[in-house]
């Protein structure tokens, strides 16, 4: 459970990485999204997210549809291999729901919110795992002690 | 039967990447016999699908039958349009920001989108374009060739060419002269008369080389750097420092700067070919700024472009005004190659004037 915990903040850690470098493509040299999106899946420092960034660029250049909609298939399909929690989908979900629709200036605040955003549910993810990893840590170790205790 | 088979490719990768369903379906039902004409489609928001076919306009209806009459035409709704802007800007509106303020996107294949609606403004600068009311996809066509004997008058030597300058008036086809110079100049002629040079082109409004994600849609020869939605004032400084050309071809001169610009070019050894809009030498001359240019020292080859009772004509000069050549050729065909026949013309003033008796008199010299 301790692991998991640490994954789902690691995962969420990089994806604040990815909107930054998403950003840059963006609001810096203009790079149409599908293009963005490839570039992003496939660099390796992308890790868990390169599939679904693959899927969401290639989903937008072969269906002709907007990021949003391409964003929900991506994670729709493969984000099962994830280690988010419920809470996180909640607020991943519209990722990239206006991403695209507008001119520049727009886009950083639009990528500004989404990174405020990602923040909020890293910064949890990180208390999740101070506080309860922690705990169950503390508790994989009592067990271990109680069964060798009640098998001596 | 190539140029058809261009046109019908042509189309597919413009329907499969662009159109949304039901305007595409609409194209695609067109008969082959009219898609070789086929020279814009115009889709406004409440008003029915048109067609530009070798100049004039057709409704187009759902199953892709022409018609003048619009009642059984394909009606366009505002969200398929705003759909259409959105897949020109392959769903990344800040990605062609700069194309869309200055009213157009270039497209795969060189061709290009006009879109219309409302404009916002920052204090003087256009700043977007929203609410998108009106596409107008206009197909590209490259003529090559179609400068040949314009070119054989503009060279020195087989490694040299003259500073020329095109004038006509808009619409008699400098762009398409130029681009077409451009190729020759780089590629030199096949009978060696002529060794290609080293060129770059300052595509300042992205016509010559219609670059899309920075490949030239059009043939522009192989020695040939594009500098794309650049200044010319600007491009010029750059690739006379970066790109060491030979040659340096811009189009429709006219900005401040422009000309000391060009003389930066001229100081450096390297070749210009312009094209602007005047009606005569003359008028040029009076331009503030580039009609420096038009000095003794200036240009040495000026090349007129005009159109005379339908027909296009070409006279190219010396900055005396002495006469090198009077070309008369046909408008654009329907098959989208223009008929070039060359004269010496001693009255080149009485042959444009005549250009009709002209091509009578000379299309068949026997």
């Amino acid at each position: 459970m301790s692991v998991k915990l640490a994954e789902r903040q690691r995962a969420l850690s990089k994806l604040i990485e990815i909107l930054l470098n998403l950003r840059n493509q963006i609001c810096g040299l203009g790079v149409p999204l599908f293009s963005a999106f490839e570039n992003i899946g496939n660099e390796r420092i992308s890790g868990i997210w390169s599939e679904i960034f693959l899927e969401c660029g290639n989903a937008m250049k072969e269906q002709r549809i907007d990021a949003g909609e391409a964003w929900k298939m991506a994670i729709e399909k493969r984000g099962d291999s994830l280690p988010l929690d419920e809470s996180d989908w909640q607020v991943l979900s519209d990722f990239g729901e206006l991403l695209g629709k507008s001119g520049k200036e727009n886009q950083e605040s639009v990528l500004d919110l989404e990174k405020e955003n990602l923040e909020m549910l890293e910064k949890k993810a990180r208390e999740a795992m101070n506080t309860k990893g922690k705990l169950y840590r503390n508790l994989g170790v009592l067990s271990g002690a109680a069964a060798v205790i009640l098998l001596i | 039967m190539e140029q058809q088979i261009n046109r019908t490719d042509d189309l597919n990768v413009l329907l499969s990447a662009y159109l949304p369903d039901r305007i595409r379906k609409a194209v695609k039902g067109i008969k082959d016999n009219y898609i070789n004409g086929l020279e814009e489609i115009r889709i406004r928001s409440g008003l029915p699908l048109m067609g530009v076919f070798s100049g004039n306009d057709y409704f187009i209806s759902e199953e892709g039958n022409l018609s003048q009459n619009r009642q059984s035409a394909l009606n366009i709704t505002a969200k398929e349009v705003n759909s259409l802007f959105l897949l020109l800007c392959e769903q990344s509106i800040y990605a062609y920001q700069e194309d869309i303020i200055r009213g157009f996107i270039t497209l795969k294949g060189g061709h290009r989108a006009g879109i219309c609606g409302t404009v916002v403004y920052e204090g003087d600068r256009i700043k977007a374009i929203k609410d998108i009311s009106s596409v107008n996809i206009r197909f590209a066509r490259q003529v090559k060739g179609c400068a040949r004997d314009v070119f054989e008058k503009l060279i020195r030597n087989s490694q040299d060419i003259y500073n020329t300058l095109i004038l006509s008036p808009p619409g008699c086809g400098k762009t398409t002269i130029l681009r077409d110079l451009c190729r020759m100049i780089s590629q030199g002629l096949d009978n060696g008369s002529f060794r290609g040079l080293r060129t770059a082109v300052i595509d300042e409004r992205s016509e010559l080389a219609a670059s899309f994600r920075g490949v030239p849609q059009n043939d522009l020869g192989p020695r040939t750097d594009v500098l794309d939605g650049c200044r010319k004032s600007q491009g010029i400084e750059m690739v006379l420092r970066g790109m060491a050309p030979r040659v340096i071809i811009v189009d429709e001169l006219g900005a401040t700067g422009d000309a000391d610009a060009i003389q930066m070019a001229w100081n450096a050894g390297v070749r210009i070919i312009a094209t602007a809009h005047a009606f005569s030498f003359e008028d040029f001359k009076r331009r503030l700024g580039v009609g420096q240019l038009a000095a003794k020292d200036g240009f040495e080859r000026i090349v007129l472009l005009g159109m005379d009772n339908g027909k296009r004509w070409t006279r190219v000069m010396s900055v005396n005004g002495s006469e090198y050549s009077s070309l008369v050729q046909d408008s654009g065909m329907p098959d989208g190659v223009y008929r070039v026949h060359s004269y010496r013309n001693e009255d080149v003033s009485k042959a444009c004037r005549e250009t009709a008796c002209v091509i009578k008199t000379h299309r068949n010299p026997s």
